[in-house]
């Protein structure tokens, strides 16, 4: 039934394409594209000045970038990357509106290569919380995926341990449950967009709630 | 210099033999008028998506005032963009795909739509399909460990 009601969707979204003149562009889903300049402003994120600005994200990310509180990610060990297009994107408003908009409005780009540096710096968050009867399905996703539905498997760009990959598929193992459970349903009504070419919104909206549960307990009882 | 003379004779053969070959090929390009298969054209992988062709909302198939269609693609690790594409039978379709990240090739089994997708360029290929039907269009260049579950779908169907 999901799959006529996607094939329905995906033919509606064809016809008005094909119909529509040629007119102004919508807003792209990122305005950061890895161009040689970017990747050289990120590598050259300062860990030392980045610490000192992240006095300002501790009291929600964690001193470390571990988060206490459930609902925020762990920012500890992601790659620096994910980290400054995170914070890019929600300046530019192309990732959902939140207080984090604000929050980084008065960010410049080095801030925030320093800040995705510093963060980078520091080991990925512990595993929690065993997974129980759940693993296996969660297992097979990530490893093996789903043909039938066009899904690969997780582990095919987010690393055979969660670490991430080249150059911002974000590092998952031993994120916070409840912020990966967040995510994956914002990225399947659409109301995170920030995926270029919707390519985790459109794996969102294949997988059952359940499916998304158990993914979301897996990777965060993960070891790095 | 001392040169063999059996080794003398080996060079001037193997001269002469590239020479002819270079020309034999040069003379029935020129005189064919061929160029290779594909379409030189360059892009910026790194920002296809910021690009007014490949941009998210502009992908998928239009059609041209001469009736024929375009289908513009961007092929990703690990898929092809958009998903399903659904053009009509015994019409000219024309694919413009680029890539936008490593070295990709989009087959269509059964049909003669095969080329590979190098970034940093536009892959155009023009073909017609003769039959309706339900057809993968598969990655043949390996491009990661995702590599085999890189496919998506393309509908051919009669028109009403």
């Amino acid at each position: 039934m999901e799959r006529l009601i996607l094939s329905a969707a995906l033919g509606c979204a064809m016809a008005i394409m094909s119909s529509a003149p040629a007119t102004v562009l919508a807003a792209p889903a990122s305005n950061v594209a890895w161009t040689g300049e970017m990747r050289q402003l990120v590598a050259s994120g300062d860990s030392a000045r980045g610490q000192q600005l992240a006095a300002g994200c501790a009291s929600c990310h964690g001193a470390q970038g571990v988060s206490e509180i459930p609902d925020y990610p762990h920012l500890a060990g992601q790659l620096a990357a994910y980290t400054y297009k995170q914070l890019r994107d929600y300046q530019d408003n192309t990732r959902a509106p939140s207080m984090m908009g604000a929050l980084v409005a008065t960010l410049s780009d080095q801030d925030m290569a320093d800040l995705a540096a510093w963060y980078a710096s520091l080991p990925l968050p512990p595993p929690t919380g065993a997974i129980g009867e759940a693993q296996a399905q969660a297992v097979t996703l990530v490893l093996q995926g789903d043909g039938k539905r066009l899904l690969p498997p997780c582990a095919s760009c987010h690393g055979a341990h969660g670490e991430g990959a080249l150059v911002d598929v974000p590092a998952l193992a031993g994120q916070s449950a409840p912020y990966l459970k967040a995510t994956m349903h914002a990225y399947r009504t659409g109301q995170r967009a920030n995926d270029i070419y919707a390519r985790m919104r459109s794996m969102a909206q294949m997988l059952s709630d359940e499916e998304i549960s158990a993914l979301a307990r897996y990777y965060a009882n993960l070891a790095p | 210099m001392h040169i063999d003379p059996l080794e003398r004779r080996w060079i001037i053969l193997t001269l002469v033999l590239m020479l002819a070959i270079t020309g034999v090929l040069l003379g029935y390009a020129i005189a064919a008028n061929l160029h290779p298969p594909s379409n030189v054209e360059t892009i910026d992988s790194t920002r296809l998506h910021l690009t007014p062709e490949f941009a998210e909302d502009k992908l998928g198939v239009a059609k041209n005032p001469d009736g024929t269609l375009t289908v513009t693609m961007v092929a990703g690790r690990y898929g092809f963009y958009p998903q399903h594409v659904e053009v009509p039978v015994a019409t000219p379709v024309t694919f413009r795909i680029a890539s936008a990240d490593v070295l990709h090739g989009v087959h269509v089994p059964l049909t003669n739509l095969s080329t590979m997708i190098v970034p940093g360029y536009v892959s155009e290929v023009t073909t017609l399909f003769e039959k309706t039907g339900e057809y993968p269009l598969l990655c043949n260049e390996y491009c990661g460990l995702g590599h085999d579950h890189m496919w998506s779908r393309l509908t051919v169907i009669s028109p009403q």
